[in-house]
């Protein structure tokens, strides 16, 4: 499948539409039921962060998501018009002490149900793969 | 989303149905703000029609259990799909929650 790239406005409907129209894309590849539901959350989730994190909910900043196939992966890259965040910095939310808190969930889920996950320097633009053939 | 809140003897199932994401979530909290209020001592969280959660809907379950633990209150989840069980396990959310296979074994001896 070709590259395309969509460009979403920063509001909390743009989180379901873009895993929406990911998985409405890749439907041709047969994906099965438990691929096609992680592809979903870690779509959302980094659109989420996209919006909430990068682009601070600003209705004027967008979110680019941009995917494609090669050789059996699908590539998602999304990218949002902020300043950039440190992915180091967030605390791993599976120790003892960070159990009860409520952030850091969503990119710890991303790096475990993603084969790859890699994030620009400046921190405004994540890139994923996962296998689907 | 939609929460049935049924009351059996002197504990509470909660039906949850639909997905609990960053949409539904505030909603979620809400249903249950009435019942930790009035300290409600045990509520079964019956999670089988339930087919998604985001972060988001983890931490309003983490919420929930720890607004209920302050007054010591006690919570078990029960029937959650395969999927959505894994993110429990991924999560290590599994050691916060008693996680009960189906509604009759949570209810039972609780």
């Amino acid at each position: 499948m070709k590259k395309k790239g969509i460009r979403f406005r920063s509001d909390s409907g743009s989180i379901r539409e873009s895993s929406s129209r990911i998985l409405k894309d890749i439907d041709s590849y047969g994906i099965g039921e438990k691929t096609g539901f992680e592809i979903k959350l870690c779509v959302e989730e980094a659109v989420r962060n996209a919006i909430i994190h990068g682009n601070k909910s600003d209705p004027k900043k967008n979110v680019l998501v941009s995917y494609w196939v090669d050789g059996g992966i699908l590539n998602i890259e999304i990218e949002d018009e902020g300043a950039g965040f440190d992915h180091e910095s967030v605390k791993d939310p599976t120790k003892e002490e960070n159990l009860l808190r409520n952030s850091g969930r969503g990119v710890y889920l991303i790096k475990k149900l993603m084969d790859r996950v890699h994030y620009n320097e400046k921190g405004n633009k994540i890139s994923m793969g996962k296998r689907i053939k | 989303m939609a929460v049935r809140i049924e009351s059996k003897k002197d504990l509470t199932v909660c039906h949850i149905d639909g997905e609990i994401d960053i949409n539904s979530s505030p909603a979620v909290k809400k249903s249950f703000d009435k019942l930790i209020s009035q300290k409600t001592p045990k509520i079964v969280i019956n999670l089988s029609k339930v087919t998604y959660v985001d972060s988001s809907g983890l931490a309003t379950l983490v919420e929930i259990l720890k607004n209920m633990k302050s007054y010591g209150g006690r919570m078990r989840l029960a029937s959650m799909s395969p999927k959505i069980k894994s993110l429990f396990e991924i999560t290590k959310l599994e050691k916060l929650f008693e996680i009960l296979a189906d509604e009759e074994s949570a209810v039972s001896n609780f």
